[in-house]
């Protein structure tokens, strides 16, 4: 191995340490209020792990070669004539198919299956979520109760969300659950969440129902505060709203 | 007088197009009042769009250079010297590579400034610049006129030029064919100012129905647009696969063709068989609108989702013909100014057609979320991280190519080295979309947003940059002010960084994408991002003042000012209208910096043409 080399590998190795302990130490995402969110963030945070030494090889060797091997003003000579160096080849596509290959498996199908897991949980909640230029009709078909200011769920309960469109395309999206599924018009997308934290839109702007598929004109504004609350908390919630449905 | 006699052919074209717009009018208000269909506005809309690009182009120079003799008559050229072969149906290649440069660099110009609209309103949250429509109007157009200079930028103009030249031929295969797809791009451009006063269009790029059958009329537009485009982007794969494959000069192999003509084959190979499915899915849209068909409403039987995987289908190895012809330039660059062979050629050509391969087969993970079958999201998962396989053996290309080599930090070597930066990051974090659990929080956000922008500006417009530096010399026959180009380079650069780094982190604190407001929390750092957006937009009158100065009065260049092998530098800058005296005749590969006596072409000799060498070349 030539000086270059040795140089190279040593900055990569010390980077590459520094970079993974940023990588681990950081606070990087925002709330995560549902079991979802947790399975999502650790595949983000797994993804960053295998992506900083990457990162910094390349950076490294670009960073060097430019320093390094810059010339002042136009070149008289040509650099060595290499064409190919095979150890290097190999070693790169080695590594760059490692890598590729564990993405997809780590933490690529083993988080899908981490999600699918809980989905095949017993649900103890069914919400319906209609989108329609520019509102949320939520509606709680076993409870009787339907609304559109606001999202209530009791907090350690599994809940599906029946999602459907009324005229065009939505998506029903939870930030603080990392939860996200298209409302598409004739059909019925599901996706599951168990929230896991109290909390609020007005105490955190992660709490809330957004539509994240492009709807036209208040597309922004197609938002629903969500509001994760104590079993009897909620109970108390439907008794309010299904007696305001009765004597409006 | 100059200026007039310039525009006499483009006054013909719009005064064809006016009496073609007339005549497709009238037929569709006939149709419609015979036929008692409602929807007249927009019958007349497309009829009369048909009509007037038809006229267009047979009064800007079809009829005469072609036209004419499909009924036996004598056809004439518009070629000629001086400014005004720029305005006209011209055949030469070199002159057509500079219509379609001048016109997207200012394309390129004109979007950029809608994105600086698009950040004073996200200076702060709420309403406070734009009507909600106007908004999403000016966010839609920011994206399809940018996602047409990508397409178009370095294929239709440096391709156009310097393709033939790095081959050693006098033209592209079909010049006619070469000028109609240039000359089919001002109604494109024309239909897309249009769409504000047809009451805009709130579908992004993408178009997705039912929304886009049920919006405004400047939909319409829109649609028509793209899909007068898409001609356009098909007439050119078809132009450079033929160059390539059937007018190399005499000993240039497939083996010895530079890298960035092979770019523009695998890149042309999309262009031709891919642009198709995106044509189908926008006529599919515009008869929904107009005929009054169903392919997209449920409620009559249509379904939504199939737009979306015909769209992608398309538009999924679309950004592959933005980025394949950068990764050409990239590397073409990287080898000149680093005075060594490209490393490991063979692969690299392996690697980008492993890339046009599998473009076609990854399309569906922009649906991860829409709503598909779930069985569907493994198999594409799989193929999309795949790709990430032949794009490390390009970097792998590039870094092999630096080490060791005599760097000469010169504006394009600066913009080739600054894409390696760039596409890493936009590379890398493309892993995150492509996985799914990620994606299911990330699909639609910012992140997704700072994603494309750093793989599609970060890596293909600044390889468009390092484009126009490089050959600004032989394109003008003078050199630009490299102290300008730096300063140009490093306010763009890092001001870039600066803009677009932190969109990944709103991204992940849950903003979305094609949003005119957002959450307060995020106040701070969209404001951050917005300042850094308008110096970034500054940095590029830097860029517009030195190339146009420089023209102007540059110092002239030389044949060679950077002692490149390829052949584009082995004739005159401006080449001759002929490229080459007589065809080069290519005996080496064009990189074979420091091989001791080793040449890539000699020059050609009258009666060359016809040698047995050359009849070899043509007929393998």
């Amino acid at each position: 191995m030539n000086k270059d080399t040795v140089r190279v590998f040593l900055l990569w190795l010390a980077l590459t340490a520094l970079g993974e302990l940023l990588v681990l130490r950081l606070n990087l995402f925002p709330l995560a209020a549902a079991d979802e969110a947790v399975i999502v963030d650790r595949a983000f945070r797994t993804l960053l792990v295998l992506a900083v030494p990457v990162f910094v090889f390349v950076l490294v060797t670009l960073g060097y070669s430019v320093l390094r091997f810059r010339s002042r003003g136009q070149p008289e000579q040509d650099g060595p004539p290499v064409r190919i160096h095979k150890p290097w080849v190999v070693f790169w596509l080695v590594w760059t198919t490692a890598l590729t290959l564990l993405v997809i498996v780590h933490p690529g199908i083993t988080g899908m299956r981490e999600l699918h897991m809980k989905a095949a949980e017993p649900v103890d909640l069914v919400v319906k979520a209609e989108g329609g230029r520019w509102f949320w009709r939520v509606t709680y078909p076993e409870l009787g109760v339907t609304t559109t200011d606001e999202i209530v769920l009791p907090v350690g309960k599994h809940v599906r969300f029946d999602v459907s469109a009324m005229d065009v395309l939505h998506s029903f999206w939870i930030p603080a659950f990392r939860i996200k599924i298209d409302a598409v018009p004739g059909m019925v997308t599901r996706i599951d969440a168990t929230p896991t934290q109290l909390g609020s839109f007005n105490e955190d702007a992660q709490m809330r129902l957004q539509c994240a598929e492009l709807c036209g004109l208040a597309h922004a504004q197609m938002t629903v505060p969500l509001r994760v609350v104590s079993q009897a908390e909620f109970e108390a919630w439907i008794a309010t709203q299904s007696r305001q449905a009765r004597n409006p | 007088m100059a200026t007039l006699s310039a525009l006499r052919w483009v006054g013909r074209g719009l005064l064809f197009a006016a009496v073609g717009l007339l005549l497709g009018s009238a037929g569709a208000v006939g149709i419609t009042r015979l036929t008692g269909h409602p929807k007249v506005a927009e019958t007349v809309i497309t009829l009369g769009y048909v009509g007037a690009l038809l006229g267009w182009l047979l009064g800007v120079g079809v009829w005469d250079v072609w036209a004419r003799e499909w009924f036996g008559l004598p056809t004439r050229s518009l070629q000629g010297p001086g400014g005004s072969r720029f305005f006209r149906f011209n055949t030469d290649h070199k002159v057509i590579g500079v219509q379609y440069l001048v016109t997207f660099v200012v394309l390129l110009l004109l979007a950029g400034g809608l994105a600086m609209l698009m950040r004073a309103e996200l200076m702060s949250p709420g309403r406070d610049v734009l009507s909600a429509r106007d908004f999403n109007t000016t966010m839609s157009l920011h994206g399809i006129i940018m996602v047409a200079v990508a397409v178009a930028t370095i294929i239709g103009g440096f391709a156009n030029f310097v393709v033939p030249l790095l081959i050693g031929a006098e033209d592209v295969a079909f010049p006619r064919i070469n000028a109609l797809s240039f000359w089919i791009i001002p109604p494109v451009a024309v239909l897309l100012v249009l769409t504000p006063f047809f009451g805009g269009f709130d579908s992004g790029w993408t178009a997705y129905p039912p929304l886009s059958v049920l919006n405004a009329q400047g939909q319409l537009l829109f649609l028509l647009a793209f899909l007068t485009f898409g001609l356009s982007s098909i007439l050119g794969g078809l132009n450079f696969i033929v160059t390539i494959a059937k007018l190399r000069a005499p000993g240039m192999t497939w083996g010895r063709l530079p890298i960035f003509v092979w770019s523009i084959f695998a890149a042309a190979i999309i262009s031709l068989t891919a642009t198709q499915f995106v044509a189908l899915g926008l006529l599919m849209v515009i008869l929904d609108r107009v005929v009054g068909m169903a392919f997209f409403d449920a409620a009559r039987g249509g379904n939504a989702l199939l737009y979306e995987h015909v769209f992608w289908f398309y538009s999924h190895p679309a950004v592959y013909i933005m980025i394949l012809p950068a990764f050409g330039i990239w590397l073409e660059v990287l080898s000149h100014f680093s005075r060594k062979p490209l490393f490991a050629y063979k692969l690299v050509v392996g690697a980008l057609l492993s890339v046009v391969a599998i473009s076609y087969l990854v399309w569906a993970h922009h649906l991860y979320t829409s709503g598909m079958q779930g069985f569907l999201h493994i198999p594409f998962m799989v193929t999309t991280e795949l790709i990430s396989i032949p794009t490390g053996i390009v970097f792998l290309a590039a870094l092999g190519t630096i080490w060791r080599g005599r760097l000469w930090l010169t504006t394009p070597m600066l913009f080739a080295l600054a894409v390696v930066f760039n596409f890493l990051i936009g590379g890398l974090t493309g892993i995150f979309l492509a996985d799914v659990p990620t994606d299911i929080q990330l699909q639609d956000t910012y992140f997704v947003v700072a994603h494309f922008h750093y793989t599609i500006m970060g890596g293909e417009i600044f390889a468009l940059m390092a484009g126009v530096y490089y050959w600004f010399p032989k394109i003008t026959g003078r050199m630009y002010n490299e102290r300008l180009g730096r300063l140009h380079f490093w306010s763009m650069f890092l001001l870039y960084q600066v803009t677009f780094i932190p969109m990944f982190w709103v991204g992940i604190h849950g903003m979305n994408r094609r949003v005119a407001d957002y959450a307060p929390n995020l106040a701070g750092a969209n404001q951050f991002i917005s300042i850094a957006a308008f110096l970034l937009g500054v940095s590029f009158l830097v860029l517009v003042y030195n190339l146009v100065v420089s023209w102007r009065r540059g110092p002239v260049a030389g044949a060679n000012p950077w002692r490149a092998r390829t052949l584009e530098w082995q004739t005159s800058s401006p080449p001759p209208v002929e490229n080459f005296p007589y065809p080069p005749r290519v005996v080496g590969s064009p990189y074979d910096y420091g091989v001791p006596g080793s040449q890539h072409a000699l020059p050609g000799v009258a009666g060359g043409a016809g040698s047995s060498e050359e009849k070899e070349v043509r007929n393998g």
